[in-house]
Parts: structure tokens; sequence; C-alpha cells
């Protein structure tokens, strides 16, 4: 048995060195200094200056990475609750109760999961320009509340873990809908989730086009657009101000979060993703 | 790719996605329980959602697309030129044909790789698998933006440690953005990110496969090689189509990573991909009328691609089944 | 920590813009009789004591700065902004390649009806020309980029090289160098439309002409007149030879070369001794500028690369105003010039801060005491006319793809300007103007 698993493993180590260099790399590249950055190995260690490239990252423009890493906490956040409420409810809705129009908007659910986004970016832009929401936080947080894939999630699993007989038996006790909704479904269809709430939370975490077109005040920036402002400055203005260093240290505080999150909770949502499955 | 963009559609295929076809067909033989008073509350602040966010964007595009608005003469109604433009357009054409391509190459060996590794930690339970399923999976919680900025710095000569790598046997050093390497550097950045990512969807589904499936098949001495693709593959067709396709979606959008490579390689032209071309129609050229139909157009693109592909995938199995 | 501005635009956002009261929020200031507010986007170095300066010497105008991108991302947001009718700021930085596509897009007042008319003496001829339209005052120029070239004086000394002064002697230098050490270049092509459109003016080129005024459809567009053609011959052979490098500008690799002794020389900018002196740090003291190489012996043909200016848009709520701080922001502001000379390293196209003995005379250290403005500041006052087309991001996107596709070997370079010119036409044409050659 070692032996047969000799080959897996090699590459599973190939694997590994793959997919961790990189990261592996913005790590020690946080530590360098601006000129260490330039001219030392690019995946050893020179002068260790992390902290006080954190201290310039945050003092950097009047504490504008501060005020990004707080404004994408809060879009993303945000968002993702009210997406993944939204998603819960329609899905629940969806599986459980038969109203006219409803096959017509299961059809059309899968279809929404394919519009390219772009291609809503721009009429939102100008519609939200004539409600005087955009350059608000607003104008990122309302369009992220839309989860097609979200709500076609909930509904699939709602159908397979949701047991019509215990919706049904709530009714004969003559249970209101909101409360059998919230006090017998919810507790059941939790996996599937927290697996909408992860999944859009990281999709507004990482959203990039949305905000860059939504929002032209620095203080309202999520880190995603933030940063390439600092980089592109980096490139433009070096004579004055050269950035690297804060970019690259940046981009490390900007993945963590993340990756400790999902490091955490991966074996929660995945089980609860693979239950959904297989039921 | 687009995947992590505005209306958080987080494009995933998921292992619940695998079951729909036989789901709804139990669930037609289930008796549900009709309150549409109830029922259509719950759906009720979704459906607002969608049609503020969705069906009218999409409606007020539709109606942009439909005039045409050029600098010197001012907007007119001109219904369906811009599609005829679109079409005719090298510059949308040559952009769509380097993504197909990109697609073609891209996308079978990030699945491949994948599906290998969903297979390889399906069959071995060590220490060691866990760890390289974390580490495969992080990727995914990197932004697009920093994961390209990443990439640039690790390709650049000053920064990265690649770029050099020839050197030191004496040859010349690899010019990451260069024209005839950039699309192969764009294709690392995205197979790095989302690799991991499809390999923990195609995992799940594993995980789901009941062991009594090929129990039979070890009792008959076949190899584990054999029970992956005989046995293991086959269960999770469904879940790797669905992978496909959003990959496939994913790739026709492709913008993020070309946006941010540009600043390293400005040789990514305006039209590089079709999607930035269409940004670039709009918020460089300022012609939203002809963006508008350029969004349309490869939106109802990617619509067909993907309905043919659910289409010739249901077809397939239904014959064989 | 955190701003109390950014902590109160964040908390207006989530009270007075709950979602029932859309129609409440997003009102501006007050008339309560303070002073009026001017909204300015700029993307300037070190412009935060600017625009202060500003605030302290006009009690009865308030600036409020947003950096809101650098370049393209700057113009994007601008360019939706106007599109959507809202959103835009009162005063506006635009690069002069950009002001004519500002102007067809109705989207910059004319500041004439203010009374900028008054400040044409004040700045370089060449850049009030290109800032107006007769009596139209679309921008108010700022600072400019009159182009000489950069050389590493300690190299060229050492090996005995004369400075080029003509793009003949320039070609055999390239030669030479290459000869003394392989790896270096004499420059690299930086794949930078408005680097190649200065070597285009300063060769007589003069491929673009367009007047809103007179003629607001009509355009000339002539990038295959020889003076436009042997730039790209010259460079295109270098690149073809090895001869030039492929570093697009201001990549760290590009400044990293600078750096290292890997290109000798730079054609550049009035801007750059900023530029170099704080990017470059091996280097520095190495330097020198020169006089540009000409295409004839003992001509003195000049070019600009790079340049901006204030403007106003047809959607700031008080033009007036917003006319007073485009042309007072830098203008003849003292403090305002001392932070842009000092700390941004602008090239001054106010006439007499230009002439200024403490800028001309101003000794770099970077470049081992050479006093370089005695240089620019004579190219800046020989520039003349030159006009930009209504749609320069395309030319500029078609110079660079043509350009790149050159550098693949996929394209002859000479077939470059040919293929540009027959786009443009073909994108000028599609968007309803004439166009003459």
């Amino acid at each position: 048995m070692k032996v047969k698993t000799r080959l897996p493993h090699l590459l599973m180590g190939v694997g590994i060195l793959y997919f961790l260099v990189p990261l592996l790399w913005v790590l020690v590249a946080a530590t360098k200094s601006q000129p260490d950055l330039l001219d030392s190995p690019a995946l050893w260690f020179a002068e260790f200056n992390l902290f006080e490239n954190i201290g310039l990252l945050f003092r950097e423009d009047d504490g504008a990475y501060g005020k990004w890493l707080v404004n994408t906490a809060l879009y993303s956040g945000l968002s993702a609750l009210g997406a993944t409420a939204l998603a819960a409810a329609a899905g629940y809705g969806l599986a459980r109760f038969r109203f006219p129009g409803k096959r017509l908007f299961e059809t059309a659910l899968l279809g929404m999961i394919m519009v390219p986004a772009t291609a809503l970016v721009l009429p939102t832009y100008l519609i939200l320009s004539e409600v005087e929401l955009v350059d608000t936080m607003w104008a990122v947080i309302l369009p992220s509340l839309l989860s097609p894939f979200g709500a076609y999630l909930i509904r699939v699993y709602v159908d397979e873990s949701v047991p019509v007989e215990l919706i049904d038996s709530a009714r004969i006790d003559r249970a209101g809908e909101l409360r059998i909704f919230w006090q017998i479904a919810v507790p059941m269809m939790r996996p599937a989730i927290v697996t909408v709430f992860l999944f859009t939370l990281v999709a507004t975490w990482n959203n990039y086009f949305l905000p860059l077109v939504m929002l032209s005040d620095a203080d309202l920036y999520p880190l995603t657009v933030g940063l390439t402002t600092w980089f592109n400055t980096a490139q433009q203005e070096a004579g004055t101000r050269m950035l690297f260093n804060l970019v690259v240290t940046g981009s490390l505080l900007a993945i963590v979060p993340l990756i400790v999150a999902f490091v955490l909770l991966q074996r929660f949502w995945r089980s609860g993703a693979t239950a959904g499955a297989l039921k | 790719m687009t995947r992590s963009t505005p209306i958080a559609a987080p494009e995933a295929d998921h292992p619940p996605a695998a079951a729909p076809v036989e789901s709804r067909a139990r669930q037609r033989s289930r008796r549900v329980t009709a309150h549409p008073v109830a029922g259509a509350l719950f759906v009720l602040p979704f459906f607002l959602v969608v049609v503020a966010f969705l069906v009218v964007p999409l409606g007020y595009a539709f109606w942009l697309s439909l005039s045409s608005k050029s600098l010197a003469l001012g907007t007119r109604f001109s219904g369906l030129d811009n599609y005829v433009r679109a079409f005719t357009d090298p510059l949308l054409l040559d952009g769509l044909l380097r993504v197909v391509l990109f697609g073609l190459v891209q996308i079978p060996i990030m699945l491949g790789i994948a599906l290998a590794g969903a297979l390889v930690l399906d069959a071995v339970t060590t220490k060691f698998a866990v760890a390289f399923r974390l580490i495969a999976f992080m990727p995914y919680a990197v932004p697009a933006v920093v994961g390209a900025l990443m990439w640039g710095f690790l390709y650049s000569r000053t920064f990265g440690p690649f770029a050099d790598l020839p050197t030191l046997v004496g040859g010349d050093p690899i010019d990451f953005f260069s024209v005839s390497l950039l699309l192969v550097s764009l294709g690392n950045i995205v197979t790095w990110a989302w690799t991991g990512y499809n390999m923990i969807i195609l995992y799940s589904a594993l995980q789901g496969v009941p062991r009594e499936m090929y129990e039979a098949a070890v009792i008959d001495g076949a190899t584990p090689v054999q029970i992956a693709l005989r046995v293991k593959v086959p269960a999770i067709k469904q879940a790797i189509s669905l992978a496909a396709i959003f990959t496939v979606i994913g790739t026709m959008q492709f913008f993020t990573e070309p946006q941010i490579m540009a600043r390293f390689a400005p040789q990514i032209s305006a039209g590089y991909t079709p999607n930035l071309y269409a940004y670039n129609q709009a918020f460089a050229y300022s012609d939203f009328h002809y963006s508008a139909a350029l969004s349309f157009a490869l939106g109802f693109l990617v619509f067909v691609v993907a309905y043919a592909f659910v289409f010739v995938n249901n077809r397939r199995r239904g014959k064989r089944a | 920590m955190l701003g109390t501005t950014w902590l109160a635009k964040l908390r207006g956002g989530l009270a007075a813009c709950g979602l029932l009261a859309v129609a409440a929020c997003g009102g501006a200031g007050g008339d309560d009789g303070g002073p009026v507010t001017v909204s300015v986007w700029a993307w300037y170095p070190e412009f935060k004591g600017v625009v202060e300066a500003f605030n302290a010497s006009h009690p009865d105008i308030k600036v409020e700065w947003t950096n809101a991108g650098t370049g393209a991302d700057h113009y994007a947001k601008l360019k939706t902004a106007i599109t959507a009718g809202k959103g835009a700021p009162d005063v506006a930085m635009v690069e002069f390649q950009q002001i004519p596509t500002f102007i067809i897009l109705d989207a910059l007042a004319d500041m004439g009806e203010h009374g900028a008319n008054e400040d044409k003496g004040l700045y370089a001829d060449w850049a009030w020309e290109q800032a107006t339209d007769g009596e139209k005052v679309y921008a108010i120029p700022v600072d400019g980029g009159p182009m000489a070239l950069m050389y590493r004086k300690d190299l060229f000394d050492q090996h005995g090289i004369g400075v080029p002064t003509t793009w003949a002697e320039y070609a055999e230098a390239a030669v030479k160098i290459k000869a003394i050490d392989p790896a270096a270049h004499i420059a690299s092509f930086g794949s930078d439309g408005g680097w190649l459109n200065g070597l285009m003016w300063q060769s007589g080129c003069r491929p673009y002409g367009y007047s809103h005024t007179t003629a607001k459809d009509q355009v000339k567009i002539n990038l295959t007149a020889p003076e436009c053609e042997r730039v790209v011959d010259l460079v295109g052979d270098l690149v073809d030879k090895g001869l030039m490098a492929k570093d697009p500008f201001f990549t760290a690799d590009a400044t990293a070369a600078l750096d290292s002794g890997k290109y000798w020389t730079w054609a550049a900018a009035g801007w750059t001794p900023g530029y170099l002196a704080g990017s470059l740090k091996n280097t520095a003291g190495k330097w020198a500028v020169a006089p540009m190489p000409q295409w004839t012996a003992g001509a003195d043909e000049q070019g600009d690369w790079g340049g901006s200016t204030f403007t106003v848009t047809k959607q700031a709520k008080n033009p007036k105003a917003a006319t007073t701080v485009a042309r007072e922001l830098f203008g003849k502001s003292d403090a305002a010039w001392q932070i842009g000379l000092d700390k941004a390293f602008l090239y001054p196209l106010v006439k007499d801060v230009a002439a200024d003995p403490a800028f001309t005379g101003k000794a770099y250290d970077f470049f081992n005491g050479q006093k370089v403005n005695e240089i620019f500041v004579p190219v800046s006052e020989k520039l003349g006319d030159f006009q930009f087309t209504p749609f320069q991001d395309f030319v500029y996107g078609e110079l660079n793809d043509r350009s790149a596709e050159a550098m693949s070997g996929s394209r002859p370079w000479g077939t470059v300007l040919e293929e540009t010119q027959k786009n443009v036409v073909a994108y000028a044409e599609q968007q309803g103007f004439k166009v003459s050659k």
C-alpha cells in the first residue's frame, strides 16, 4: 500500500509547491523594504521589515488602507447577509410552495446564473445615478444582493433535506408560515445557508469591477480598487512615491482574513454542500 | 476571469447542483403544499432584487444597444445596426477567437488537474492529502485583482524568481509579458486560482458516490486507477460537466486578469478579450451604446454555448439511460 | 485613527440613504452662506498641500479634492459621470491629448465666459493653443513635458562615445553600446502612445487636425507623412536589431533596467528629472541631460511628451467659482508652485515660473549638479502648434497594438503607421467624421 501511494504523494507535493509558492512570495516580499524588494533574492528574506511596512501601510494617504479594510468588511458582510437571507427565503418558497409563475421563475433562475456580470454593471450605473446612489456604499451593496445561484442552491437543498411532512404537521399545529420557516426549516437548511453565505462573502470581498465603476471617492473604495490605485501610482509616479512594498504588504493583509476563514470553516461548509448533493 | 465579479453570482458549480434532475423527478411525485400567497411572499424580496438589478438593467442595456452614438453626429435610433457592426468588427472577432483558443487549452488542463487531484484525495486519506486539499483551495480566497498583481510581480524580471532562471544555464531571461507568452502567463494565473476550487467541488461529489458502487470492482481485483476511471469518473459525470459549464461561462467573460495584467504588459490591447473590449468601448471611447450591444451579444453567445452544452449533455445521458 | 470625514460619509450613507428614502439622499452642501464648495478630481503627487494653500488664500471657496485614479481609471470615471449626466466633479484634471475628446463629449464649460482669457499671456503659447479654441477657454494649463535626451554621462564618457546630436548618430551610438555591453541597450521602446507621439512631434510630424469651433465633424489624420514614418522606421529598426529593448515604460522592470546600466539613454520629458531622481538609487549622479537629437544636423525641432490642465465640467454647480479654482490652484500661486516644483517635479507652463532663476538655475544632484532646466525651458519655448484628435485614446491604442505586433514579429515595422492610419480613418468615419489627410 505504501508503495502505491508514493506517486500520488509526489504529485500532491508538486501541487502544494505550485499553489503555495506565490503565497509564500507575498509573505516573504511583505517583510522587505522598498529597496530590498527590488534587489534581494525573490524567495528569501532580507532585512525583516514587516512591521515597518505595516506601519507605513496604515499611515499612507491618511490611513486609507484601514478605511478600505473596514469598507471591504462592511460591503461584503452586508451583501453576504442580505443575499443569503433573500436566497434562503426564495429557495424555500420555491421548494415548498406552489404559486402562479413559479415554474417559469425556476426556469429563468438557471438563465440568470449565466448572465455576464459586466453586461449589468454599466446599465446599473446609469440607473443608480438617476436615483443619486452612485458613489455611495449602496451602489456596491445593492447589486451584490442578487444571487440567483444562491437561490438555486438552497432550493435544491430544501427539496432534498426539509421533509414536507414536517412542515405539514407544523401547519396542523397551526404554526404561522414565518415561524415554520424560521424555527423548523432554517435550522435544517443551515449547511446550505453557510455555503451560500461564504460564496457571496468571497464574491463581494473579491469584487473589483463593480466598485471600480460605481465609486470615485477614494474614502469609499474596497481593498481591491484601493490597491490597484496604489499600484498605478507606484508605476506612474514612481519618482515621488515608490509604493510597491505597500502594495505587496497590503495584498498580504487583504488575503489573510479570507484564507483563515476558509481554512477554519472549510469542513463545515463542505460537509453541508456534500450532504445537499447526496441525500 | 470575472467569476468574482459584481452581481454576486458565485458562479460555482456545486454538488447540490449535481442532483437536480433526479430530485425534480422525485418532487413531481410528491405533494407540494399549496399556499400560494405565503409562497409568493417568500420569493417576493428576491424577485424584487432580480427585477431591480437584473431585469431592468438588462432591458435598459438592450434599449441602449438599439441606438448609436457617434462622436460627430450624436445619438440616433439605429435598430440592430450595432449588432451587425459587432459581428463584423475584427477587434471583437479577434478577441473572441483568442478567448476560445485560450479556453480550449486552459479549461481541459485545469479540469484535468482538478479531477486527478480529486480522485487522489478520494483514494488517499493521509494527513499530507488533507494539507494538499487545504493549500490547493487557498487561491480561491485570493481576490482576482491581488492574484493578478502577485503573478505580475512574480513574472517580472525585477521582483520575480522565474524570469531569470534560464540565465543560470546561460540562456536569455524569459519575458512572460511578451506577446507570444502572454496568453500562457494569463492561463497560468487562472489555473492557479481556480484548480483547487474545482478540485474541491469534484472531491465533494466523489465523497457522495456510494461505496457499494465499487466494492464489487475491488473484490474483482480492479486497481485503484481502474476503479477511478471506470466507476468513479462516470459516477460524477454530472458534477464534471457542471464544473465545465461554469468554467466556460467564466472564460467567455475573461476580464479582471487581463485588465490588471495590462499594467505590466501594455501589449494587452483594448480588444484583448470581448469583455475588455466592451469595457473599453464604454469607458475609454465613451460609446455606451455599442458597448451595451457588445455585452449583449457576448451574453447571448455565452447563453447559447452554455445551453447547447446542457442540451447535448442531457441528450447523451438520455440515450444511455 | 481613521478620518472623521470618512466615518461621517459612511454614516451619512447609512442613515440618509436608507433603502426607502432613496430620493432623500445624495444632496450636497447647503446655501448657508459659507464658502462655495468646488469639487476637484486630480492625481498630481503632493496635491494635498496645493489644495490647502488654495483654501487658505481663498476664504470664499472651499476645494474638495478627490483622487479618482491615475490616467485611464480617472478618465473612465469622468466619462461615465458625463454620460450619466451626474456625478462629475466641478473641476477635473485633463491631459492635453484628452482635451478635444472631452470637448466633443460636450463635457467642458467655456471658462472664457468667466474671464479666463485674461490668462492668455501667462502660459506657454503652445499650451494655451491646445487648451483653447478661438476665444473659448476649455482648459487652464498646469504642467508640460518638453522633451530632451537623458543619458548615462559616465558610460558615454568612459567609452568615448559622443552625445548624439542627430538621430543618425543616435543609431550609431546604439551599435557601439551593444558592442561594449551585449546586455545593454541604448534605450527601450516603451509601448507608450504619448512617447511615440512626442518623438513624431519632434520630427515635425503633425498627424492630426481638429477644431470643434470651426468644423466639429471634420478631422485630419495623416500618420503616413514622411516626418512620421521616419520615427517609426528608426525605432523599429533599432528594436529589430536588438539595439533597443522592449520593456514598457514605468514598470518596475524598466525602472530597474534604467538603474542597472541596461539602458544608456532615455528620450524623455521635463518631468523626468523628478521621476528618475525618485526611483533610481544606484545610478544617481551619473546621468546628464542633452537636447534631443535632430533629424537634420543643426536644426532645432522640439517635441512634448505629456502635461496636463484643469478643466471646468458642464456639471459644475458654480462655474464661476470653478473657473477661479482652475485658474488659481496653480496659476500665479507661489505656494502651489513651490510644492509643484520641489516635491511633485512638475514642469511649469507658467512662463514666469519657468523663467525664474530659481527654476532655471536649479542644480540637480541626480544629474551631478547639472542645471537641466536650462535645456528644458528653451525647448518649451520652441514648441509650436500641435493638435490632437477628439478620439486620441483610440489612436494611442492603435499605435500600441500595431507596435506590439511589430515587436512580436507578426508585422513589419514599416506597416505600423499605415495600418494605424487605415484603422483610425475607419473609426473616424464610423463615428461620423469627414476625414481629410
